[in-house]
């Protein structure tokens, strides 16, 4: 999917383009989501913890910075959602994010991923655009050279 | 029952000791330190700092709170410590400061849900602790709305309730305070919405009220925040008012709008559970709108004979309601199992209340 360019017309259309992300990963995967508030960065997170089988509500990990939750996947058995939009990313250390880095049974979505310190090394940048039209989002999916 | 509680899940750093009995409590002493000004400039509260102030005032304060409560050691008989859910790295604080106590003073010690702290909060004015107890009180519905929580409960009776249904997204204060950063209001943005839409019209903007016609008892504010956005730009491109006017208007139609959903879902609850009491805590609790639209649309309900809001001081996270919750759920029962408690206890961030 590097590379390629989606139009949005939905939230339900954002939630499907995360369902079929997740489809392609295997685990080990640190996933950066760049955008401005209400772009969809949420709702597609609420898509791709679908893909990789995640039964409980995912909402908004804005105030705890991080959440975790169990996958039910072939090889992927956590799904971590962490949000930088309060506090610069070198905060997420002492939370405890690195317990969750580079682990084969992992895979970790960061929201506001701007903010993430230069060394971060993301697997895929997904870049969500607010357009005029008040329901349709661009989003792009780039390789981490791009951010 | 002397209850020393512990309340560090998130910025505020809150001992109390509350005397009680099924019959009477009595707070004898209660503090909080806000970090609220520390955080500020970080919109919000920052996991590492909120830790460290916790860590530098908490024995601090305990002294103060047994001091104000002319109470020794050896006079407290349990203590109730916010066990989660909250931010790791501060629950930590309050939790290892909790079993050091037990494990040096031998006492019994509760680790408290958070949430089921803000549910008894109401009952925190000793004119209310009556109807605690009280069958004309109970099945209660209970909404516990603050930055980190929109959840609705129903309660059988004290210390007993059930998730009837839960925000899939974002908090209702989270929202208000995405509103207020949209704005460039300052942290904490709910109190500052709040004072702005004092002076805007709140049919200015039609906002949608989200999840209002389903069926559940879930909420949504996500999308409320994204209509909110799309209207801030589209009316600042073509200003009709001036910039302080639209910042009104948005704020109390934003207001208006959170506010509908909240009340009406509550009420249509506790129209299906029969419900005889309303209850209303945590942070966003404190919303005098909020307050308002409660009272005046329970009033034309027969059914509902008490609708309970904290005093202002229990409405955010404080230690006085852990200490009532850490009271009811051992009241009853012997103390001994909770002798020895602190070899077992652990900080839970994602304790969930069910």
């Amino acid at each position: 999917m590097k590379g390629q360019k989606f139009i949005s017309k939905s939230a339900a259309q954002t939630k499907l383009l995360g369902i079929k992300l997740a489809k392609q990963l295997n685990g080990n995967e640190v996933i950066a989501l760049v955008g401005n508030l209400g772009s969809g960065k949420t709702t597609f997170v609420k898509g791709l913890a679908k893909g990789l089988g995640v039964k409980d509500v995912i909402t908004s990990p804005t105030f705890v910075l991080m959440k975790n939750y169990k996958a039910k996947h072939k090889t992927i058995k956590n799904f971590v959602h962490v949000d930088c939009y309060r506090i610069p990313g070198i905060e997420l250390t002492a939370i405890g994010l690195g317990d969750f880095l580079n682990q084969a049974d992992t895979v970790v979505a960061i929201e506001w991923a701007e903010k993430l310190p230069k060394k971060f090394k993301p697997k895929l940048v997904l870049n969500f655009v607010n357009t005029k039209q008040p329901n349709t989002r661009l989003i792009k999916i780039k390789s981490p050279q791009d951010r | 029952m002397n209850i020393l509680g512990i309340e560090t899940s998130c910025d505020e750093t809150s001992l109390a000791v509350l005397e009680f009995s099924p019959k009477k409590i009595k707070l004898k002493s209660h503090l909080i330190s806000s970090q609220v000004k520390l955080h500020a400039p970080w919109g919000g509260v920052v996991p590492e700092l909120a830790a460290r102030r916790h860590t530098e005032v908490i024995i601090p304060l305990l002294h103060q709170a047994l001091k104000q409560a002319r109470i020794t050691p050896s006079k407290i008989d349990l203590i109730a410590v916010t066990g989660g859910p909250g931010l790791i790295t501060a629950l930590q604080v309050g939790v290892e400061t909790a079993k050091t106590l037990a494990l040096i003073w031998h006492k019994p010690l509760i680790p408290v849900n958070h949430i089921a702290g803000h549910l008894v909060s109401p009952f925190l004015a000793t004119s209310s602790w009556p109807l605690a107890n009280h069958k004309t009180t109970w099945p209660a519905v209970a909404l516990v709305v603050s930055g980190g929580h929109t959840e609705l409960y129903l309660m059988k009776s004290l210390g007993q309730q059930k998730l009837l249904g839960r925000t899939l997204d974002d908090a209702a204060g989270e929202a208000f305070d995405k509103v207020a950063k949209l704005l460039k209001l300052p942290y904490p943005g709910g109190p500052e919405v709040a004072k702005l839409a004092k002076n805007g019209n709140p049919a200015a903007f039609e906002f949608p009220r989200p999840m209002l016609n389903k069926t559940n008892y879930d909420f949504s504010f996500a999308g409320l925040k994204t209509a909110v956005l799309y209207a801030f730009e589209k009316a600042k491109k073509k200003p009709k008012t001036s910039g302080q006017e639209l910042a009104a208007n948005v704020c109390a139609s934003f207001q208006a709008a959170a506010c509908d959903v909240l009340v009406a879902k509550t009420l249509k609850a506790a129209a299906a559970a029969k419900a005889k009491t309303i209850i209303v805590a945590g942070g966003v609790s404190a919303n005098k709108e909020l307050r308002r639209q409660f009272m005046a649309q329970t009033r034309s309900l027969p059914a509902i004979r008490y609708t309970l809001f904290p005093d202002k001081e229990f409405t955010g996270d404080n230690a006085a309601m852990i200490a009532l919750a850490g009271g009811i759920e051992a009241n009853g029962h012997a103390l001994k199992p909770y002798q020895n408690n602190w070899r077992r206890i652990q900080a839970r961030s994602n304790w969930e209340l069910w």
